[in-house]
């Protein structure tokens, strides 16, 4: 399923003293399959952006095509929109409620309309495919698991609707290094299942770098570039012209760059860094 | 790079033989066991450990929040586990967490930085005098009459710090307080640290998850599973990978970069910082 957002705006509380523009003509397009980063500072509309794509936000100006459906329509049906694209808001974690995993799991797909026992099914498979036995953790509390595991549980409620698309807003803030390595790697592992496409809002250009395959750049409410994390990092100067940075393994090819070294490699990561240097060196 | 001329001999915090576990009903989860550390006046220490490995059980240890099951806290010669002291142990270890959010207590910013020492009952002339040093120290001072819910998380941090800095503790702790930020936040709270113990002497105690925030410290204590398991100066502590991974940590990517270099064959001795690699780097070419 093709996502097509087409010149979208939005303004918070319109013709009054706190008129706030977040989003100012927007356009662009995310193919099935693509894992797509959203990046830019606070208040450049990235959350604004992201909660249109599952009709939390009704659209004001513009139009957003999810396959066939059309936001913009009055008569949308919501419910179909809201089971493609699932949505993990920040710290997600804080959202758990019922008073075991199952249950809470569950709570997604029964409000979808389908019976107990489908439910059931649908939570042990989402639990799955987070990494967890519902045998163990099902009838647990979800307060009792770790922080990680927490984040695991509240990814697998969202799963277990099986939706299309994935939308991340910060899903790795506050976690450990292998913590955030641990979702990431997940998130992977999820696009060979019913997942197709993910969208991650993010301001850690290193996870952009690394499991993304395009990403857009927003600033002030404009989508300032739409391309790939190479053409991002390593050709363009969007990052030295907004509050972003570039991923550590940028920075480092940089400065090898400036004292003459200079490394013919994306250097999106450890890995491709190395291998540039070796590259270099061999020469 | 770690010879710190301030870190001194004089312990202001010491744990002895320290072990706490928590109980909920029948429920008991390990916290710490058998932690031993001195925190030294004057210096920067980092308490490394991923998620659950007891790093902020033992911080609040350190200034009294929690007292021990076994063993023994002291805060400048005073016992946390004395009742009667408990405010002035707390008062000389201020601590800043990990939700930006969660500190504010005032509308105005200067009102919170003040709240601290209102507590303690300092005269007015005088908590002035404190808020205006803390907030030029964090470099707030332009924000003085502001609110905070108006600041980045960065700034709210420093904000928190300058609270802390208002009751003119000998230790500030800083419990995962960049956890929640972006790179941003992050770059800003640990410059505020640096120049606090760098010029002003302050002793801090770090607690964190990223390697990269524990490179400047003075000393590194590395958690996993509620025990020390390494200790020691960031190159000597950084140097042993193997333990490092056990306990669930990740090298920084200069470290990483300069193992895999060495591996391949080259001349690049182990290093920690972007410059030093580097350095080693074009030294080849």
């Amino acid at each position: 399923m093709q996502i097509k957002i087409e010149n979208l705006s939005y303004v918070y509380s319109p013709r009054t003293p706190f008129e706030k523009t977040a989003l100012k003509d927007i356009s662009f397009t995310v193919n099935e399959g693509d894992t797509m980063g959203i990046v830019g500072a606070t208040g450049s509309g990235k959350s604004t952006l992201s909660r249109h794509l599952n009709a939390l936000i009704r659209i004001q100006s513009g139009r957003i095509m999810l396959g066939d459906a059309d936001l913009s329509q009055r008569k949308v049906d919501l419910k179909a929109v809201r089971k493609k694209v699932g949505m993990l808001f920040q710290f997600p974690e804080y959202q758990l409620f019922a008073d075991t995993v199952r249950k809470d799991v569950a709570f997604g797909p029964m409000n979808f309309g389908i019976n107990d026992a489908e439910a059931s099914a649908a939570a042990a498979e989402a639990l799955s495919l987070v990494g967890l036995d519902i045998a163990e953790v099902g009838d647990k509390s979800p307060f009792e698991l770790s922080g990680g595991q927490m984040r695991r549980v509240a990814i697998a409620g969202v799963i277990a609707s099986k939706p299309e698309v994935l939308v991340l807003d910060e899903p790795t803030a506050g976690l450990d290094p292998a913590g955030k390595r641990e979702i990431l790697e997940l998130v992977k592992k999820l696009k060979s299942s019913f997942v197709k496409t993910v969208i991650i809002v993010s301001h850690n250009m290193d996870e952009i770098a690394e499991y993304c395959n395009r990403v857009a750049v927003l600033d002030e409410g404009r989508l300032i570039a739409d391309t790939t994390p190479d053409g991002l990092f390593n050709h363009s100067d969007v990052v030295d012209n907004t509050e972003l940075d570039y991923p550590h393994t940028v920075k480092i090819k940089r400065k090898l760059a400036k004292r003459g070294f200079v490394v013919d490699s994306p250097a999106l990561n450890v890995e491709q860094l190395t291998e540039g240097i070796l590259g270099r060196l061999a020469e | 790079m770690n010879d710190n001329a301030r870190a001194t001999q004089e312990a202001v915090i010491t744990a002895d033989g320290v072990s706490f576990s928590y109980r909920s009903g029948e429920y008991v989860s390990r916290g710490v066991r058998e932690i031993n550390l001195e925190v030294m006046r004057g210096e920067f220490l980092v308490i490394l450990g991923r998620n659950g490995s007891g790093k902020s059980t033992l911080a609040k240890l350190l200034n009294g929040f929690l007292v021990p099951d076994t063993g023994k806290v002291t805060v400048l010669g005073t016992d946390t586990s004395d009742d009667d002291k408990v405010y002035e142990v707390r008062s000389k270890v201020g601590m800043v967490f990990q939700n930006p959010d969660n500190q504010m207590v005032a509308s105005v910013i200067e009102n919170d930085v003040a709240f601290g020492p209102e507590n303690l009952g300092i005269p007015r002339e005088e908590i002035e005098k404190r808020v205006t040093a803390a907030l030029e120290i964090v470099g707030m001072s332009e924000y003085r009459k502001g609110s905070p819910n108006k600041l980045s998380g960065g700034q709210k941090q420093r904000i928190a710090i300058a609270a802390i800095l208002a009751m003119l503790p000998e230790v500030v702790i800083l419990d995962e307080s960049t956890a929640m930020l972006d790179p941003k936040g992050r770059r800003e709270i640990m410059e505020t640290v640096l120049k606090l113990n760098r010029e002003k002497g302050m002793t801090v105690v770090l607690i964190t998850h990223y390697m990269d925030e524990a490179i400047e410290a003075d000393r590194i204590f590395v958690m996993n599973d509620g025990e020390i398991v390494s200790s020691g100066a960031p190159r000597e502590v950084f140097a042993d990978a193997e333990s490092l991974k056990a306990a669930g940590l990740e090298l920084p990517a200069a470290s990483r970069i300069s193992l895999k270099l060495a591996e391949a064959g080259y001349d690049v001795p182990f290093a920690i910082t972007d410059e030093e690699l580097a350095d080693s780097v074009c030294r080849l070419k």
